[in-house]
């Protein structure tokens, strides 16, 4: 029969077996199977169902969370050599001498949406020392004219049009410039300068652009009387 | 305007009962949609079904959506009028959810292309993948709102402290509550490019690369049946939607020529 010893500080505080058709709680209220008389742990924290086909732990929603190997669970099959960390106290799951493990379960569900708060509170526990995805700088192109304009131009839209009509975001003049010469997209992977129509194509480091080309920073993009260097800004 | 051929496909796959998957495809206004449903006991047939009616209703232009339209200045006016559309989804979702004890909880992804002029624009919530493909490169184009996706782009370490359950969890989804934000691409397309829209069913079994070679090889129908047939052969666990989209022809690009040579003419 496997058993959950209990363990603070490297020193070992009982041996709990596991018999199949009962269930161990976890928890400081006294009414526990296994009680942790510890303000981290709360009074009904974690229970083992001692199931035919294997153990299942699970969070009974703990204030401070329940672990295994280091990772937050709600709910986990025990295997051999499982280390449950509850506040302080760690719970090693053991199997008897020459025993078979429990049957492995597959744990991947169907797809699920997400609790928002259990996740920021699951986040805050298991990685408390990195910053909030709020926190995460984002970083924004601008294109910085160096000839035919002045100053900056924040690449704020998903398409920017530049061209010689007035209804382009940047609007260039010269003969051979069309109505809406080429655009700027940002997708996931970057900001990309696209050739839309005209005779002559716009050029990135002196190279004519045939379709579409990956902006790196610092490149210098000429259409029509317009030189600009691209730039990324935090 | 630009030409596209186009294809879609769903098949139930080999481990599933029911196809919770739906798609939608309209030629002629260039509105091409995948949607990926979820809650049990067929909710989320329910709740994907609804995706794709609204967004047929959008198309047919018995729905514009206006209501729901909210100014955003990174958006071109196409562009917000699709996000509209995706709100609209999603609060018909929500609703379906909250007035129906069987459909509660339910939700769905939703992956949306629309065509104008010479740009496509990208539009999606949850983890169906849009695929931008050129030149036998693929590259996505839609961002994937899974915990494990926003995780690993804020530290790629983060991954190994998270619980398994997370990382099948979805951060964003149509129908959960009462407002929704999609994240947009907008992107000039030339002649030759292709798009790929699908379920997960298709993209946790087939990868990118295999895409993109399979899209540049196929008409867009054969590219579909191509990517049903392996995703069953591998296993089909869950249903298996797609759609391909090839850029037959750039209308603004033909008669450049002809229209410059008038303007100098004065014409």
């Amino acid at each position: 029969m496997p058993s959950l010893i209990l363990q603070f500080k490297d020193t070992e505080h009982g041996e709990f077996p596991l018999s199949t058709g009962s269930s161990i709680t976890i928890g400081r209220r006294e009414t526990n199977t296994i009680v942790i008389d510890n303000l981290a742990v709360s009074g009904n924290h974690a229970k083992v169902d001692c199931l035919d086909d294997g153990y299942l732990l699970t969070d009974l929603k703990s204030k401070n969370g329940t672990f295994v190997n280091g990772k937050i669970v709600s709910s986990h099959w025990l295997q051999k050599g499982d280390v449950i960390s509850i506040g302080k106290h760690s719970l090693i799951f053991k199997l008897a001498e020459g025993e078979a493990p429990p049957p492995a379960h597959d744990m991947t569900e169907e797809t699920m949406v997400l609790d928002t708060e259990e996740y920021r509170a699951m986040l805050d526990r298991s990685t408390p020392n990195m910053p909030a995805q709020s926190e995460k700088a984002e970083r924004m192109g601008v294109l910085s004219f160096v000839k035919g304009g002045e100053g900056e131009y924040e690449l704020k839209k998903k398409l920017v049009k530049i061209g010689k009509d007035d209804s382009n975001d940047v609007v260039v003049g010269g003969l051979m410039v069309a109505k809406t010469a080429a655009t700027i997209s940002k997708r996931p992977t970057g900001y990309y300068l696209n050739f839309v129509e005209g005779m002559s194509k716009p050029k990135v480091n002196g190279k004519a652009v045939k379709d579409s080309v990956l902006l790196k920073e610092f490149d210098t993009i000429e259409i029509g009387s317009l030189r600009m260097e691209f730039i990324i800004k935090e | 305007m630009i030409e596209i051929e186009s294809a879609g496909l769903t098949d139930v796959g080999q481990k599933r009962e029911g196809n919770e998957d739906a798609f939608f495809v309209d030629e002629k206004q260039q509105i091409f949609v995948v949607a990926d449903g979820m809650g049990g006991h067929l909710a989320g047939e329910v709740a994907s079904g609804i995706v794709v009616d609204t967004f047929g209703r959008f198309a047919r232009g018995e729905d514009d959506c206006t209501e729901f339209a909210v100014p955003d200045d990174a958006l071109s006016a196409e562009a917000t009028r699709l996000v509209s559309c995706i709100r609209k989804a999603n609060h018909e979702v929500f609703t379906k959810s909250r007035s129906d004890e069987n459909c509660r909880g339910m939700g769905s992804t939703v992956a949306a292309i629309h065509s104008t002029g010479d740009t496509i624009i990208a539009a999606n919530v949850g983890d169906s993948p849009i695929y931008f493909v050129r030149d036998g490169d693929i590259e996505l184009i839609s961002v994937m709102h899974t915990v494990a996706a926003e995780q690993a782009a804020i530290d790629p370490e983060r991954l190994k402290l998270l619980p398994e359950k997370f990382l099948h969890m979805l951060s964003r989804a149509i129908g959960v509550s009462e407002d929704v934000q999609a994240d947009v691409c907008e992107t000039q397309c030339f002649k030759g490019d292709s798009f790929l829209l699908c379920s997960d069913g298709l993209s946790n079994l087939v990868a990118p690369n295999e895409m993109a070679d399979i899209v540049s090889n196929n008409s867009a129908e054969e590219a579909c049946r191509k990517f049903v047939d392996m995703a069953n052969e591998r296993g089909g666990d869950d249903n298996i939607t797609v759609i391909v989209l090839r850029v037959k022809e750039v209308g603004s690009r033909k008669g450049t020529f002809r229209r410059f040579v008038m303007r100098l003419l004065g014409l």
